[in-house]
């Protein structure tokens, strides 16, 4: 059974997975294991529940980022070969899961630039920074919101820096999360590294 | 890839399939969505007798809109009718006849296990393509014995929180009275009727911690126990389907059971909740017949294929 262990098992993927279908699979799993979810609901316990998340929460963070994924295939014996090392970002903007709406799709992408290795992060991170790093992989805003699920406002307050627009740190750690992962960066650097520059909550 | 050893009879001309038809919950559409592959199956050209195998509440008839038959399976079961085949009735549908359920017979819920392999041995030595069987609501184990011994075994739910537990609920009874069977001491037995209490001291939860239990204690009954779960593959329907979001449900079922019963289902395909199909209903006739440009019948003909072919429905990604 320890096939069912490897992080492309708990996302139902093959390793020769595109990027594309990464994404895809994350969603699919999210939405499976999601609130009062009908297809796990009556099967598991809350608890298993949050351990499935957290586990699919680990395995998307490795086979989302190019570098850490090659790391993973490598510990798995694979051949670099079986996976395409630095995939594109998908070029189509991720379908809205089914009956979530998406009557205002937007137009495809332009085509993708080959998705650099993600930079490492640095202690503290601007809204700036974060704007660089996505405009440097051919990625708008809007496909950013649509994989996200953040409001393009929202998106625009963080790259911004404007600070005082921004929602409650409890769900702005989630949105940074998020905007984090979506760019193939590490969610929980991402999240730490932006705010580290803000003040505290017992400061303010 | 029948799941019992054929019985001794004479080899079948053709390739004799039996499906059945089950879902553990009532009122989800099990005996409509019988009626109307059977149809479609016959209109491909295969000779199929439905079996209204819902001993308690059979009303495949009524789907046919053929009024009470006077023969029944009970008159088979009390050896009031000495061949299967006297209980046999047209449908005026050709290629297409009914074995009617007893619902004059409350106690055929409960046939007896020598009646029950009788039913079985001489449903499978009839001369048809496909024998597709009714069954009835709960898990009790003339239903899933049913189930067991198709070669298509089609788990029928409704995106409702209830009929999914009522899936589960089924595909576990099913497994575990699978487990069971090839349980090769009493040990094993005792744990696998441990198991299907969910608070059971062992703390086995799902039939795949069964089968990591058994392999402390025994790994060649758990090795058998692997293969048993292997071989059981069960085909999702997600019936009544009023939202396109409630599609993908169908693949979420298969993945949660794959990763947590350990049991490999197939996503069969799905059915939209159709007022084209009500209407008829209330008119006792067919929808596939009465509505044939409807959503529901082009559906149902989509699903007969895909079944046929052992296909399913993949995630597309």
């Amino acid at each position: 059974m320890d096939s069912l262990d490897t992080h492309y098992a708990t996302l139902g993927l093959e390793p020769r997975a595109s990027r594309e279908q990464v994404e895809k699979a994350y969603r699919f799993q999210l939405e499976m294991y999601g609130e009062g979810a009908l297809a796990t609901y009556s099967l598991l316990a809350a608890e298993d529940v949050r351990a499935a998340r957290a586990r699919i929460a680990t395995a998307y963070a490795v086979l989302a980022d190019p570098v850490r994924r090659r790391e993973y295939d490598v510990s798995l014996g694979l051949g670099s070969s079986s996976s395409s090392p630095l995939l594109a970002f998908p070029s189509v903007p991720l379908r809205a899961p089914a009956g979530t709406g998406g009557g205002d799709r937007p137009e495809p992408e332009e085509p993708p630039l080959p998705l650099p290795a993600p930079p490492t992060l640095p202690e503290v991170v601007t809204g700036a920074d974060l704007k660089t790093i996505r405009e440097s992989r051919g990625v708008s805003l809007r496909g950013i919101a649509l994989v996200t699920k953040i409001g393009v406002r929202y998106l625009e307050y963080i790259e911004e820096d404007r600070l005082a627009l921004l929602p409650a740190p409890v769900y702005l750690r989630g949105f940074l999360m998020e905007y984090g992962r979506a760019l193939g960066l590490d969610p929980l650097r991402t999240a730490e590294s932006y705010m580290a520059r803000l003040p505290r909550a017992a400061d303010q | 890839m029948a799941f019992l050893a054929p019985v001794a009879a004479p080899a079948p001309r053709t390739q004799r399939q039996i499906w059945s038809v089950g879902g553990g919950k009532g009122g989800i559409g099990k005996s409509l969505l019988t009626a109307s592959l059977g149809l479609q199956l016959a209109r491909m050209g295969k000779r199929v007798v439905l079996v209204d195998a819902d001993l308690g509440a059979a009303n495949l008839h009524t789907c046919l809109g053929l009024p009470g038959p006077e023969r029944t399976l009970a008159d088979f079961i009390q050896r009031r009718a000495e061949r299967i085949e006297d209980v046999l009735v047209d449908t005026g549908f050709p290629g297409l006849r009914l074995i009617s359920g007893a619902s004059d017979f409350l106690g055929a819920a409960n046939i007896k296990y020598v009646q029950k392999v009788r039913v079985l041995n001489r449903i499978r030595a009839l001369d048809v393509d496909v024998v597709l069987l009714d069954l009835g609501a709960g898990t009790a184990f003339n239903i899933i014995d049913f189930f067991l011994i198709s070669d298509v075994s089609i788990l029928t739910v409704v995106p409702e929180p209830t009929s999914i537990e009522n899936g589960y609920r089924f595909i576990k009874s099913a497994l575990y009275r699978r487990l069971r069977n090839v349980a090769t001491h009493e040990g094993i037995r005792q744990m696998v009727d441990a198991a299907l209490d969910p608070k059971n001291p062992l703390g086995i939860r799902t039939p795949l911690e069964l089968v990591a239990r058994v392999a402390i204690e025994d790994p060649e009954a758990a090795h058998l126990m692997s293969r048993e779960m292997a071989a059981f593959q069960p085909r999702f329907v997600v019936n009544q389907v009023r939202d396109d979001a409630d599609v993908p449900i169908g693949h979420q079922l298969v993945s949660a059971c794959a990763r947590h019963l350990g049991v490999k289902a197939a996503y069969a395909g799905f059915v939209h909740y159709d007022d084209a199909v009500w209407r008829s209903v209330r008119r006792r006739r067919l929808f596939m017949v009465d509505a044939p440009a409807a959503p529901a019948a082009e559906e149902i003909r989509r699903l007969a294929r895909a079944l046929s072919r052992g296909e399913s429905l993949s995630l597309g990604w």
